[in-house]
């Protein structure tokens, strides 16, 4: 649970300069181990990437023309200097990044991803995970199977129990648990080092059939730091089509595999929780993002019912990472004004061009001892 | 600002014609204001009847079914219309209208029709009902009932119901906004006839008459009202401190109104005064007794003060051209909510004699239906006088009207002899039979209009062709019971004496000899089975056109 | 919702289309008002009542996406996240959504460059089912209503215009317009049956039919000298009333295989096609299959991967059926929506309304089987050549059923009314 016995103050992160502007619509957002990289998939099928620093972030050239369909699932690998990127056509590559930190860095064109397979999944890869030892890698999708992989790119082990679209994975901090959750709001335990299945949470009140759509899922995953809970993200749907859903966040006991705390983080305009990300403060980081112009960064601190702080200020906001050093966060949010029926808003100086994906970087205060 | 035509001038002519009238005795085509109102309505009739030929008078069946529906809610008794057919007296039908149009009925009737006409199926509500029988019982006169309805008074226990009007209308409907557009428009329409739906944010653009600063003015009286939570329908107003600012969709040129009735002219429109906060209020809200604050400057007050007047004579006509409606199957000007100078009415002298008798009258809506029973041309046939089709709207014959589910059940049961399933049977607190709500409930939901449709014209629906071939509820009416008309019929052992009953009873006249023939042969035919023909004879009358129209 | 409002609830434009005789309460001839429309010529009508043509028409309400359906544009910037597949047609793919309809693609005739006007539900709805045509201040007829006028009902005697939908069932005078209500939508909530459709056990089938018989008798005396207008309303009714209590079957859902019922899906879409496919069978002239929840603005890929499936499974396996049973000859087959949806991705990972640019589908009867007509550019947001209408598809679905889209009219109370846009005609591309 938590650190220490005395009661904690929820941080009250501020933003740091101004958003980085992207040409792209962002759909994942990791930073390195090392905290010198960021990067990002997005709907082009292109990894975007910064360098970053103190001052901010300075773009270098994304990796293009080795995706395709949308980029919506990366990870890096805790200690070896590896980045796994994936995308909704199924394909999964292992990439080699320290050479892009270099000064002689390749030209982006020349890059070659270490291994890469086509047909990781039958199409959508939803999420891609290293565990915390750096042995296993995880990978989920429409497909409806959740595949176990060695870092260099060999199947161990293929998990069938799901039967619908896999959303989310979780690594136990111990390495020892993978968890994945579905469309349906079940989720699923299993040990990574066999595969074997070892429980079925229930997270169906993430889940509704509306008419004829499913609507909602456990949408994110993760397990707290002291490894006894599992969090759970996604929303109650009030209903399909243009879906109003309000977020919504569950936590579960790992042993016993029962519910043990759920929050309600707003209304059904606020939509679906993205990022769950527990701070070593034991606070928790979340972003939602619901109706266009709905997107709401909140930090939660587990003993309570709400939020401590909620900002309201960034679009829609669909993909978050903590820097390694523990201070610093980068969100990946939208511009404003995305959304428009018909001819009359289509067009910008005579040309139909799509949304993106403002970075916003925010700093969380040195926590007082 | 919306203009209608006047006939200030026909007034002059009048006199003159008077005048010249007076050294006539007898029969004359001129309008002289001695005649009674009934015969001035024919004669404009008949004066604009562009030869069309005229269906001949009803005869003694048609005309006492029609009158009883139209004035009591339900066809006559078989005992009621045998006396009537009996009668030789040859003002007969003159004196049945003035009995039933001072009975007890036909307060029920008007009640109902109001109900009808001002809520269009948007549900019920005793109070409001109660509110109106009352009304009605007393001859409210309509500028009263309409300012007692503009402009509710929740302290007033006798007439408070008469927000329901309102209260309806606002309730909120899942996530939309309270539909305030929608009921100025409802405003337009039931109290002045004319239908603002489409001016709301431009000029109508295809009735140039109703312009967007009507319905913005009209609209200006309801920016401010809500529903005031209580037990009994209430609503509250917030103060108006400021016009209303709007602006053309097309043209954005802004503009502002303060309240105004659309069919008074511009400077009508009333200033709103400034009042120092705090004394906006000549009463407060009472939280105690969960009244609602009384305005000083209450918009609704002053549009009951403006709108039910003579001043505005687009109030007088809607109601008269309804009234009109009501009983002739057709506005003078159709549809009813849709005066303006490019839909001019049938018979615009008529139009206006009707509307300035009604007013003159104290807008007395009993006298009125009286005077229009009396006409000749209430009492024409609806059976056509040649072959073709009639031009409806010259009024030369009878046209078919809608029965609503009210008129239906009371008719069936009058019908089938039991209307003693309305009251328990010690008839204490005249309480109607779970069995009679059942009924009544099924009657509403397979022959009332939809929710919100105004109940106008004669409509067939499947529904209600299953309801009356299937339905275990109305079927039960078609059961023999002690005193039932099922029951006398299957006492009836001679064939014609039981076709003269059956038809008396349902139809409201006598068989005809082909008639009668057919019934025997029926009968005949099943043989044995005589209470099943019976029961399905029965059945066949009652589910007739013949039946289930006003004609 | 999310759409701009700049409006508000009483001011659809679609409402400025309402009938100008209404409007204005003129009158037309001495008919009554709102009398039911005519055929011009009534020799026309008896040649078109003999051929038996039945339609099929899927409306999908709320908008599905182009590009999640009939045409993808994979790897482009607004292409979202899917693949495409090949069909049965070479050169022709289907986002990977639709595999099964993709195996039929040589039986369909997809068109890709739809372009009309309307970006509003409440008033697109209505304005792509009645054809859109030149504004005459009347209130035109929903696709069925025409159909039900046009050829009436077949020789089954069963409601011409059948809509199959969730929710509520009832009469729907309101999409005959201008035409009265006779031609109304009678519509079977859930494919349930109307109410009190079972004949009630006191009355035996041959008192029932003597009973209605003796109940015509009765009307027929009573019309004898009296205005037409109440008692064929009437007559009508009862008429309808009677066929439909011959046909219970046609609402027990026992009756179809267990095969069928997966094959079709279990969900609402698809056990409505299933019941379309037996109300086809049964000969009811114009079945609409009506499915809701397809606007997508949020969530949109994850909505459409689970209900765009869903369309696929009921609609090949009923074109699958139709042309087994060799009915696809007769039957016109249409899946269509009010628009399609933005190629731009909003904040909600949505997909925004879009007419400027979508696809609608023909199989069947006078159609072309394996054709595409017209197209998008590249990235799928504007049409790069033969943009068509609403009005060129209704042309177009007239004249496959054996109707002179351009000589036939309505007769409005003496008003001559075209049937279809005046200023457009049939797309001959997909007429076969």
């Amino acid at each position: 649970m938590m650190q220490s016995d005395a009661k904690l103050q929820t941080s009250q992160p501020k933003e740091v300069g101004k958003p980085t502007l992207t040409s792209q619509q962002i759909g994942c957002l990791r930073f390195s181990p090392c905290g010198q990289l960021l990067a990002a998939g997005d709907y082009n099928g292109h990894v975007q990437l910064w360098r970053v620093s103190d001052a901010g972030l300075a773009a270098v050239p994304p990796l293009t023309g080795k995706h395709n369909g949308f980029v919506d699932a990366i990870a890096f690998a805790p200690k070896e200097q590896l980045l796994f990127t994936a995308d909704t056509w199924g394909r999964l590559s292992c990439w080699d990044y320290a050479l892009w930190l270099k000064d002689d860095a390749p030209a982006a064109d020349a890059i070659k991803p270490r291994w890469s397979i086509d047909a990781a999944h039958d199409g959508y890869i939803r999420s891609v995970l290293v565990s915390a030892d750096g042995k296993h890698l995880a990978t989920c999708g429409r497909d409806q199977i959740v595949r176990l992989w060695s870092t260099d790119g060999k199947l161990k082990f293929e998990l069938k129990e799901h039967r619908e679209d896999v959303y989310a994975l979780a690594f136990s901090p111990d390495s020892l648990l993978l968890a994945s959750g579905n469309l349906k709001g079940a989720i699923h335990l299993h040990t990574a080092q066999d595969g074997k299945h070892q429980k079925q949470l229930d997270a169906t009140s993430l889940y509704k059939y509306d008419r004829i759509q499913d609507v909602g899922g456990a949408r994110v995953l993760t397990f707290a730091r002291d490894g006894q809970s599992l969090y759970c993200g996604g929303a109650m749907p009030s209903g399909g089509g243009f879906v109003q859903a309000t977020p919504k966040l569950l936590r579960f006991d790992c042993k016993t595999g029962k519910l043990e705390k759920e929050w309600t983080l707003g209304d059904p305009a606020h939509g679906f929780v993205y990022e769950i990300i527990e701070h070593t403060t034991g606070e928790l980081l979340l972003i939602t993002s619901g109706q266009p112009g709905q997107g709401r960064f909140m930090l939660l601190n587990p003993d309570e019912k709400e939020p401590g702080f909620i900002n309201t200020k960034m679009a829609n906001c669909h993909a978050m990472t903590l820097h390694p050093g523990g201070h610093r966060i980068a969100i990946a949010a939208t511009n404003g004004g995305s959304n428009a029926n018909g001819r009359d808003s289509a067009l910008k100086n005579g040309e139909y061009t799509g949304n993106h994906s403002p970075i916003h970087l925010w700093d969380l205060p040195s926590s007082a001892e | 600002m919306l203009t209608l035509r006047s006939q200030s001038g026909s007034r002059q002519a009048c006199v003159v014609v008077l005048l010249a009238c007076t050294s006539f005795i007898g029969a004359t085509q001129a309008i002289g204001a001695q005649l009674p109102l009934h015969a001035r309505i024919d004669a404009l009739i008949e004066a604009g009847a562009k030869g069309q030929p005229m269906a001949t008078a009803a005869e003694d069946a048609e005309f006492l079914r029609r009158v009883y529906l139209d004035f009591t809610g339900s066809i006559p008794s078989a005992d009621v219309a045998e006396k009537f057919f009996a009668d030789q007296n040859g003002d007969k039908r003159s004196k049945l209208i003035h009995e039933l149009a001072s009975g007890d009925s036909f307060s029920q009737r008007l009640a109902d029709l109001f109900h009808i006409m001002l809520m269009e199926r948007r549900g019920d509500s005793a109070s409001w009902q109660q509110y109106l029988l009352a009304s009605f019982k007393a001859n409210k006169p309509w500028n009263q009932l309409a300012q007692e309805i503009l402009s509710p008074d929740a302290r007033n226990e006798q007439t408070r119901a008469s927000a329901f009007f309102y209260t309806r209308r606002l309730e909120k409907v899942g996530e939309q906004e309270t539909d305030y557009p929608g009921l100025t428009r409802d405003v337009g329409r039931l109290f002045l006839g004319i239908d603002l739906q489409c001016a709301q944010c431009h000029n109508h653009l295809t009735v140039d008459d109703y312009k967007q600063a009507d319905f913005q003015g009209l609209f200006a009286f309801y920016q401010n009202i809500a529903i005031h939570s209580s037990e009994f329908p209430a609503i509250a107003e917030k103060p108006t401190v400021k016009k209303i600012e709007f602006a053309s969709v097309f043209n954005k040129k802004p503009k502002e109104t303060g309240p105004r009735v659309p069919t008074l002219p511009e400077e009508r429109e009333i200033a709103i005064p400034v009042f120092e906060k705090g004394k906006e209020f000549m009463m407060p809200a009472d939280t105690k007794t969960k009244l609602p604050g009384v305005l000083a400057f209450s918009p609704l007050e002053q549009l009951s003060k403006q709108l039910p007047t003579a001043e505005n004579g687009a109030f007088a006509r809607n109601m008269a051209n309804r009234l009109w409606f009501l009983m002739m199957g057709r506005g003078l000007v159709d549809p009813l909510d849709l005066h303006h100078s490019g839909n001019p009415p049938s018979h615009p002298q008529l139009l206006e004699l009707l509307a300035k008798e009604f007013a003159a009258h104290g807008y007395d809506v009993k006298w009125m239906i009286r005077e229009l029973a009396l006409t000749k041309t209430y009492q024409r046939s609806s059976i056509l006088p040649s072959g073709s089709e009639p031009k409806v709207d010259r009024f030369t014959v009878a046209l078919e009207r809608r029965l609503s589910y009210e008129q239906l059940l009371q008719s069936m049961l009058t019908a089938s002899g039991q209307l003693d399933m309305v009251m328990t049977k010690d008839r204490a607190g005249d309480k109607p039979l779970p069995a009679y709500e059942d009924l009544r409930k099924k009657f509403a939901a397979s022959f009332a209009a939809e929710t919100k449709e105004a109940e106008v014209h004669v409509d067939h629906t499947l529904k209600a062709a299953l309801f009356v071939r299937n339905d275990v509820a109305f079927l039960a009416l078609l059961q023999p019971r002690a005193g039932n008309l099922i029951q006398k019929l299957l006492d009836e052992k001679d064939d014609a004496k039981l076709a003269h009953q059956l038809y008396l009873s349902v139809l409201t006249r006598k068989p005809l000899p082909e008639e009668t023939a057919a019934v025997a042969a029926f009968l005949k035919s099943y043989g044995e089975q005589r209470a099943t023909a019976t029961r399905d004879l029965a059945w066949a009358l009652l589910t007739s056109s013949e039946f289930m129209v006003n004609h | 919702m999310q759409h701009k409002r700049n409006s508000s609830s009483l001011c659809t434009p679609h409402e400025h289309a309402l009938s100008r005789r209404v409007m204005l309460g003129t009158m037309a001839g001495g008919a009554a008002s709102m009398a039911f429309g005519g055929l011009a010529t009534p020799a026309v009508a008896e040649a078109l009542r003999q051929k038996e043509k039945q339609v099929l028409f899927i409306w999908l309400d709320g908008g599905i996406s182009q590009l999640e359906s009939w045409d993808p544009k994979p790897n482009t910037s607004f292409g979202g996240p899917f693949r495409s597949v090949p069909t049965s047609v070479k050169g022709v793919h289907f986002c990977e959504l639709m595999q099964r309809t993709a195996k039929h693609m040589d039986k369909l005739a997809v068109i890709r460059s739809l372009c009309t006007h309307d970006n509003a539900h409440s008033s697109g709805v209505a304005r792509i089912q009645r054809g859109d045509p030149k504004n005459r201040g009347v209130v035109y007829p929903y696709l069925g209503s025409a159909f039900a006028k046009l050829l009436g009902p077949t020789s089954s005697k069963l409601p011409p215009y059948v809509w199959i939908k969730p929710g509520s069932g009832g009469f729907k005078a309101e999409h005959a317009g201008f035409l009265g209500p006779k031609y109304g939508a009678l519509a079977f909530g859930d494919g349930q049956p109307p109410d009190n459709l079972l004949r009630h056990e006191s009355i035996s089938e041959e008192a029932d039919t003597q009973r209605n018989e003796l109940r015509e008798a009765i009307n027929r005396r009573y019309a004898v000298q009296r205005r037409k207008v109440s008692t064929e309303a009437s007559t009508a009714v009862f008429d309808t009333a009677q066929q439909l209590m011959k046909r219970q079957d046609l609402f027990d859902a026992t009756t179809f295989s267990a095969a069928d019922i997966q094959r079709y899906g279990t969900h609402d879409l698809g056990r409505h096609t299933l019941i379309a496919r037996k109300m086809l069978e049964a000969g009811v002239r114009f079945v609409n299959v009506t499915s809701y929840g397809w606007d997508t603005h949020g969530d949109h890929f994850n909505g459409s991967a689970s209900l765009i499936p869903k369309f696929d499974q009921a609609f090949s396996a009923i074109i699958e059926d139709l042309h087994a049973s060799g009915m696809l000859e007769n039957v016109l087959v249409v899946a269509i929506s009010e628009f399609g949806r933005t190629p731009r991705i909003n904040g909600h990972i949505g997909r925004d309304h879009w007419p400027e640019a979508w696809s609608t589908v023909m199989a069947g009867c006078g159609i072309k089987r394996g054709i595409v007509s017209g197209s998008t550019n590249e990235q799928g947001t504007w049409v790069k050549d033969n943009p068509y209408d609403i009005g060129h598809v209704f042309h177009t679905m007239f004249k496959a059923l054996g109707i002179d889209s351009i000589d036939t009219e309505y007769d409005n109370g003496g008003q001559p009314l075209p049937i279809a846009h005046e200023d457009m005609q049939s797309i001959t591309e997909v007429l076969a």
